[in-house]
């Protein structure tokens, strides 16, 4: 109601001044001037300040609504990003589940198929004198039957359900360190590891091997993007659960998060290299070099810890990769809980 | 010397597994899947059964459960490729439905061949 009044008065305000100026002038003629030249003189300036009062106010009313129409367009573009963004994910989450599915069928056929090799191979080999060419030869054909049954090994560690790890509470800064301590000896030395500064080490609850595991394969990775020569910078930042950097994943629980961020100096990636690099046996590596796995089983494991991971990179600018897990709280009976 | 029915349904693994067994100087009786060998079991009595989990028609699952519970003492040893699901979970299911031993895919068959004469030693 008041404010309604006051809104009153606002809109009439230049109108109420100028017809006020008028009758002022007016009344002023009558009995104090009668000059004819005070009394133009007193309405033009009665109208002119009611004029300049509108056009003010007019501005003004332009200027917030602008204001308001940007703030408007960069939330709608925001939320549109975040739209997109988390549907990338979704079908990301959806391929690497059919893959994950059809490779533990394609597992148990090989299995099948390189358990016959072995078997007749093992059997041939029995039959030939034991110094001779085709006993030494069957042992090679063993020996890259032995090779394609550690691929099904980890195909199907991708693939399947994986076994149970043991999760618990864990420093995540000490999880970090330990992991880059594991690393240091096969990294060059001209690759400098920078663990920036963490005020609160966060507690988050997980499995201390796999989560080196991650970190291996996310450094290893930087390592050879970089030629072996450059700076890979982890930093630790705790994001709040109402932070809206959140609504672009799909599968967030109701949680503060960890954000650990590595980012190298090497090469970086394009985009179809981006929408591809946690597909099994996607690599960019030399034949040889890379399986193919490492940034799938990264991808598993951060699900598993019910985590989110994130990539960005431009050609020749280096990767950061981003990778969110819930943090963990304890609460006052001394009982752990994710939040 | 024992008579060991074969339960394998690829061709190549089932005819592999036959030779190494008659190398180890055992009678096989080869079956394709579950269903074929409960067939079988109605007229021969083996003194092992080496049985692959997934099959068609009738999987090792039921072949274990259906025979442990017809013929209480007969040793079964249970083999499997994995995939699909965790294979160890289906040895595990195996060994707790009764099967003596389980071996995962693909098999050292010298240890196969030792687990077999354990077996019949302790019949």
């Amino acid at each position: 109601m008041q404010n309604q009044r006051v809104h009153y008065i606002q809109r009439w305000l230049a109108d109420i001044i100028a017809v006020f100026g008028v009758i002022l002038t007016i009344f002023l003629w009558c009995f104090l001037f009668r000059h004819w030249t005070t009394l133009a003189i007193g309405i033009l300036f009665s109208l002119l300040s009611g004029t300049s009062l509108r056009l003010v106010q007019v501005t003004k009313s332009r200027d917030r609504a602008l204001k308001q129409f940007q703030h408007e367009l960069t939330e709608r573009i925001k939320v549109e990003e975040s739209k997109q963004k988390l549907e990338i994910a979704l079908l990301q989450n959806q391929k690497l589940q059919a893959i994950g599915t059809l490779s533990g069928g394609i597992a148990h056929d090989f299995n099948n198929l390189i358990y016959a090799i072995k078997g007749y191979v093992e059997m041939a080999r029995d039959d030939v004198p034991k110094d001779g060419l085709v006993h030494k030869n069957l042992g090679k054909v063993l020996e890259a039957a032995q090779r394609g049954q550690e691929l099904i090994a980890r195909i199907l560690a991708f693939g399947r359900n994986r076994q149970q790890y043991e999760f618990q509470p864990l420093h995540l800064k000490s999880v970090l360190e330990s992991a880059i301590s594991l690393l240091k000896p096969t990294i060059p030395s001209s690759v400098a590891i920078k663990l920036m500064d963490i005020s609160n080490d966060p507690l988050i609850f997980g499995n201390q091997t796999q989560l080196h595991q991650v970190i291996v394969n996310l450094i290893n990775n930087a390592v050879d993007a970089m030629d072996g020569e450059g700076v890979i910078i982890i930093q630790i930042t705790h994001v709040s659960v109402k932070d809206d950097y959140l609504l672009q994943f799909p599968n967030i629980v109701n949680s503060d998060y960890c954000r650990i961020d590595i980012s190298d100096t090497g090469h970086g990636m394009d985009q179809t290299t981006i929408n591809r690099i946690y597909e099994p046996f996607f690599t960019t590596k030399e034949v040889g070099k890379g399986t193919g796995l490492g940034l799938s089983i990264v991808h598993t494991v951060v699900k598993e810890h019910r985590g989110e991971i994130s990539v960005a990179s431009q050609l020749g600018q280096g990767s950061t990769f981003t990778l969110l897990l819930p943090e963990y709280k304890e609460n006052n009976d001394g009982h752990h809980f994710v939040s | 010397m024992a008579t060991i029915l074969l339960v394998e349904d690829d061709d190549l693994v089932k005819d592999m597994l036959a030779q190494v067994l008659e190398r180890g100087s055992h009678k096989v009786i080869k079956a394709h899947d579950g269903e074929e060998a409960a067939e079988l079991l109605k007229n021969i009595s083996p003194d092992i059964i080496v049985t692959d989990i997934i099959m068609p028609k009738k999987s090792g699952i039921t072949l274990i459960s259906e025979v442990k519970n017809k013929h209480p003492d007969m040793e079964i040893i249970a083999i499997s490729g994995g995939g699909r699901l965790d294979p160890t979970g289906y040895l595990d299911l195996s060994e707790s439905l009764g099967a003596t031993v389980s071996f995962e895919k693909p098999i050292d068959n010298a240890a196969l061949l030792m687990a077999i004469d354990l077996l019949l030693q302790g019949k």
